[in-house]
């Protein structure tokens, strides 16, 4: 697991009360409600450093943490280091 | 999308009396049906103890009986109405008739202009005021308009699963040039794009099985949530720059009563304290729909939460998606009550 997906996971872990795998889908389990999605989102924002405008509300970049990271990769420009994970991109 | 603003400076509106009527019957939380245990965990956790309720009253009664409190307040008759505007409701008793003239006929408001608006869910109280607004501003003839709504559930079930419990209330402004609460500025913007994320299908089922469904869930508690922080606050942004003043500026802010969940999301998003007056009504009355503004503004009035000249933003959202804030400045208090 890479820097970034550790940091996710530990924050994901910590928020929902349970260990969170890279590749949980916490949405279709139903952990996630507004307020959840308003404390990720913010999360994100603050430790990576970036904007998540109305464009980038797509549920399917915040689903998992390892899409998070994708996500996150996208919009720093930030290179892909650390172990590859399951999902495609 | 479409964002409309009425700039401070445009034409005068203020509410010159506000009543409402709620019916007497109280119905507690525990009581109100829900499908299955997560409905009924998800219920309690709401932050609502009861609710008003009486399947007696129609949406028209309530509105009546609150309009009829209004017009004493301020010491007119329904005769004197330039205008008669009421927030429709969410579901008419009957197809074709018209609500709206009912109400006219029922109070004597013969010579008002009478017409119904909506469409947009709890935020429909806005196109009301603007209507208002514009009435005023167009007719110098015209003194007095009065914009009423009777809040009933649409469904069967008066619980809204994720969202609330709907209560039943009756909500009467009087608004005119000048009065005791002034809307300094108007600020409304909508996304078609959620137009039916929550909707009741009625065509082909007895009206006891008609259930108000979230068609995503998901979109409602990520999408439409993060939207929602992103829309409120460059709309709220624009509303205190364009005003002049800064966030410091404002003594109070109101919104909607959904419940304990969305006063925190709404907090943590603007970076905003609610006034306490909000979860007492919330705790009493649950969900009022385009009520619950103005009374929240009504409660924290009376318990001297704002004092006499304090500004104060009004926040409504709907899933429609539909976002409002409106900007008033309080006076004293001797008309309104």
């Amino acid at each position: 697991m890479n820097d970034v997906t550790s940091q996710i996971t530990g924050f994901l872990s910590a928020a929902l009360r349970r260990r969170v795998e890279p590749d949980d889908d916490y949405f279709a389990q139903g952990f996630a409600d507004s307020l959840f999605a308003l404390e990720l989102v913010t999360f994100v924002e603050s430790r990576f450093a970036l904007t998540v405008e109305v464009e980038d509300l797509d549920l399917d970049s915040f689903r998992t943490a390892n899409r998070i990271t994708e996500f996150v990769r996208r919009k720093t420009g930030a290179p892909e280091s650390g172990e590859a994970h399951a999902e495609g991109s | 999308m479409s964002p409309q603003a009425l700039q401070h400076g445009a034409a005068p509106v203020a509410i010159r009396s506000a009543a409402w009527y709620m019916p007497e019957h109280t119905l507690p939380i525990t009581e109100v049906r829900t499908l299955d245990e997560i409905e009924r965990a998800t219920r309690d956790g709401l932050g609502i103890d009861t609710v008003r309720a009486d399947d007696r009253l129609s949406s028209v009664t309530l509105a009546e009986r609150a309009a009829r409190r209004a017009l004493e307040q301020a010491g007119l008759d329904a005769r004197d109405l330039g205008a008669l505007v009421m927030v429709e409701s969410r579901v008419q008793e009957t197809f074709l008739s018209s609500e709206v003239t009912r109400l006219q006929h029922r109070l004597g408001a013969d010579d008002a202009t009478t017409f119904s608006v909506g469409g947009l869910g709890c935020v429909s109280i806005t196109p009301a005021l603007l209507t208002a607004r514009g009435l005023l501003a167009a007719d110098p003839a015209l003194d007095h308009v009065l914009v009423v709504h009777g809040s009933k559930p649409a469904a069967a079930l008066r619980y809204r699963h994720p969202v609330t419990v709907n209560g039943d209330g009756g909500q009467a402004l009087l608004l005119s040039r000048s009065g005791p609460i002034r809307v300094r500025d108007i600020a409304q913007l909508t996304n078609g794009r959620y137009w039916d994320l929550f909707h009741v299908d009625y065509r082909d089922r007895p009206t006891a099985q008609w259930r108000e469904q979230c068609t995503e869930p998901s979109t409602y508690s990520f999408r439409l949530a993060m939207e929602t922080r992103n829309q409120l606050s460059a709309m709220l942004g624009g509303l205190l720059r364009r005003n002049g003043i800064g966030q410091g500026d404002v003594a109070g802010f109101v919104s909607q009563n959904l419940s304990a969940g969305s006063f925190a999301f709404l907090e943590d998003s603007l970076d905003i304290e609610l006034l306490p007056a909000c979860r007492e009504n919330l705790r009493q009355y649950g969900h009022l729909g385009p009520n619950d503004v103005f009374l929240n503004l009504r409660t924290a009035l009376d318990r001297e939460e704002l004092a006499p000249g304090d500004l104060a933003v009004l926040i409504n959202v709907s899933p429609v998606a539909a976002w409002s804030l409106l900007l008033v400045e309080t006076g004293p208090q001797e008309d309104t009550a």
